[in-house]
């Protein structure tokens, strides 16, 4: 089989990422992913009654403070509804960034024995948390017809944002994996950004809030966030609230920007992983 | 071209010695602004120039003292780590193995991890499903197929990894000293595995400090020392290099511990020796074994005594002994100073294999505690046989030979 040729050339580095490979180890890809998916609800007695507790409970949670106490204006669409839209795509992207972050440090034993394209690792905790996706989408789904609140025609644009979750998720994750392997402070840096991040993303309360008391600059600023823009994009496409606004679009940018580089400073610190982890 | 399977040309491979690459923010951004604090690194070359062809169907054992760079060799051939300098060419689906049950999650059942680790290991989804049936026959746990791993035996868990390692269908296989691990019974099964994968004309690379292994599964050999390849060819020739270096270079078994000046008797120094007291770390089992102890007494003691046992690598007690098999005890003797004491382990009774020496010094009338110092395994080294026909395919528990006397003739045709 001639196609199973393979060359090491230390005075050569390609610029290539290398995908045909990738492909070829899908299998692993899901093993893991499946693994992560069993291991995180064995043993527990509720099991994956857990992944809908927790975000019904933050519900109940943004519901009394900012809906109750704070008496926030989500317009026509019932808070808990606003809520739960944005509360998926974040816990999607939250999840999937930090757990692919300290993938690579988790699999240290793995990357020391074994070769296999290290991307796999954090790829596969993306495909891990669409579980918990899908648990937000029931719970969206639940509350629509609770508030007997139609789906919006914007639907149609749904996979987009959630492709665009996607890649907002694994861009940062894979850059924060592979940081974390030089230094360790990111370890540190990680949980920080999930607790922190969520009051920098219009999770809980409309975007528009912000933007219209604070200078431009701070709402460009303010866009820089790579889940921003997808989350207003979400609530646009389901609830059929006001569109993104060009800000948005910054977002959508850093998001690019963000996956595509990832890749390659991924690869480019690949070779080196058994070495310094 | 068309029959080499690997192509080495001119590896090297640098590590840094006190290279703090995973290391901390602070210092990265500290080592941008400040030239002069320039963390002192040094250059360590764990391979350096390695050149060889592997034929197809060859079964190469790679042999080499600890750190003469044979596991880095095998990384970078299996791609793990990446060469400092110079060109590998390999043609054929290759898998390592440099560990048994890499990636075995303790909370999955044994089924699930037969998935996981096939698939780790390269296999697809479906080539391990239908090699299934096979795997878990040969790993002999069918019954604990759905039972987490973390409720298995470590002889189960590595039953069965290995299993899953053996229905690997590669074109090249690489392995690591894996039957290091398993009972006596196992291993033999591992073996034979790899012999008939071996006979199967694929191409093995195989690294171990087990010279019969090496012996029955090779047929060419590749000596490493410091990184550099010294010898290569058939293997017996091989194995004879490898073992007249090793009873060469006095740098043998030795073990020294740091002076405590609160211990009332302490063992400073314990080397393994023969009887001209070189240091080894392999003897014949036609020689005696001296252990050679230098221990310090600060404080009489009254009752002190000496223990010893000898395990081999699965851990059996073959040798328990204490000072006071001989009396009067040694240690009750000794006068406060610097003493040496000299133990031999007579020829031909450790049988061929490696074996650990373990240590203890206690009083029973020691008002202080019992043990009075504790230096514990302290000594290991290999023995084989060369000297007899048998040599290493003697099975038996003590190298013991027997003599045959004729003592008479009968009858005379």
């Amino acid at each position: 089989m001639a196609d199973h040729k393979v060359i090491i050339d230390a005075s050569k580095s390609p610029l290539s990422l290398e995908l045909r490979e990738l492909f070829n180890y899908k299998d692993l890809f899901y093993t893991l992913a499946y693994r992560d998916f069993k291991v995180k609800y064995a043993q527990t007695f509720l099991g994956l009654i857990w992944a809908f507790i927790q975000p019904f409970m933050t519900l109940v949670v943004f519901g009394l403070v900012f809906s109750r106490g704070l008496q926030l204006d989500t317009g026509d669409v019932p808070y808990t509804l606003f809520a739960a839209c944005g509360l998926a795509a974040w816990t999607y992207f939250s999840g999937v960034m930090g757990q692919a972050g300290q993938s690579i440090i988790g699999a240290q034993s793995m990357v020391q024995k074994i070769f296999f394209p290290r991307l796999i690792i954090p790829l596969s905790k993306a495909l891990v948390g669409l579980i918990d996706f899908l648990i937000g989408l029931c719970i969206i789904l639940f509350l629509m017809l609770l508030f007997q609140y139609p789906p919006s025609a914007n639907l149609l644009y749904l996979p987009f944002f959630m492709v665009m979750a996607l890649i907002a998720s694994l861009g940062v994750g894979i850059w924060l994996s592979a940081l974390t392997i030089r230094y360790r402070d990111f370890q540190q840096i990680v949980p920080f950004l999930v607790r922190f991040g969520m009051f920098f993303t219009p999770v809980a309360y409309p975007a528009d809030i912000l933007v219209n008391r604070i200078p431009d600059w701070a709402s460009v600023v303010y866009y820089l966030n790579p889940i921003a823009g997808i989350i207003d994009g979400f609530r646009w496409s389901i609830l059929g609230t006001e569109a993104p606004s060009m800000l948005s679009y910054i977002s959508f940018g850093v998001v690019l920007i963000l996956f595509i580089s990832s890749l390659f400073y991924f690869k480019k610190v690949e070779k080196t992983i058994a070495d310094i982890i | 071209m068309g029959d080499i399977s690997i192509k080495v040309d001119n590896i090297s491979k640098r590590y840094l010695i006190g290279d703090t690459s995973s290391g901390s923010l602070r210092e990265t951004i500290a080592n941008v602004f400040s030239s002069r604090e320039k963390k002192k690194t040094e250059d360590f070359w764990a391979l350096k120039d390695i050149s060889f062809n592997v034929m197809r169907g060859d079964a190469i054992g790679i042999v080499g003292k600890n750190g003469a760079g044979k596991s880095t060799l095998l990384k970078v051939l299996s791609r793990i780590t990446e060469p400092t300098q110079g060109r590998i060419e390999i043609d054929g689906r290759i898998s390592s193995l440099l560990e048994v049950g890499t990636g075995f999650h303790p909370e999955l059942t044994g089924r699930e991890n037969v998935f996981l680790n096939g698939t780790i290991l390269g296999m697809s989804r479906a080539e391990v499903r239908s090699k299934f049936d096979e795997i878990i026959a040969f790993s002999g746990v069918e019954k604990f197929l759905d039972t987490p791993v973390k409720r298995y035996s470590s002889g189960m868990k590595v039953r069965l990894a290995f299993a899953v390692a053996a229905h690997l269908d590669p074109e090249i296989l690489i392995i690591d000293e894996v039957l290091a691990v398993g009972d006596a019974e196992f291993q033999k099964k591992c073996l034979g595995k790899m012999e008939d994968v071996a006979g199967e004309g694929r191409t093995i690379l195989f690294v171990s400090h087990n010279m019969n292994a090496v012996r029955q599964l090779c047929t060419r050999g590749i000596f490493l020392s410091n990184g550099q390849v010294v010898g290569s060819g058939d293997i017996n020739d091989i194995i004879d290099l490898y073992l007249q270096d090793n009873q060469a270079v006095s740098g043998g078994v030795k073990k020294t511990f740091i002076e405590d000046p609160d211990k009332d008797f302490q063992l400073l120094e314990a080397r393994a020796t023969d009887q001209q007291s070189n240091e080894k770390v392999l003897f014949e089992a036609q020689e005696d074994i001296f252990l050679q102890l230098r221990c310090k007494l600060r404080q009489p003691i009254p009752g002190l005594y000496g223990f010893l046992t000898v395990k081999d690598k699965d851990d059996n007690l073959i040798m328990e002994t204490d000072t006071f098999d001989y009396l009067p005890n040694v240690l009750e003797e000794l006068t406060p100073g610097i003493s040496d004491i000299s133990i031999k382990i007579p020829r031909r009774h450790l049988a061929v294999g490696t074996f650990t020496v373990y240590m203890n010094f206690a009083s029973k009338q020691n008002i202080s505690g019992f043990n009075v110092d504790s230096p514990g395994n302290i000594l290991t080294f290999d023995v084989t046989d060369s000297y007899t026909v048998r040599g290493n395919r003697r099975r038996s528990i003590l190298s013991t030979t027997l003599k045959w006397d004729l003592t008479g003739v009968k009858e005379h045709s």
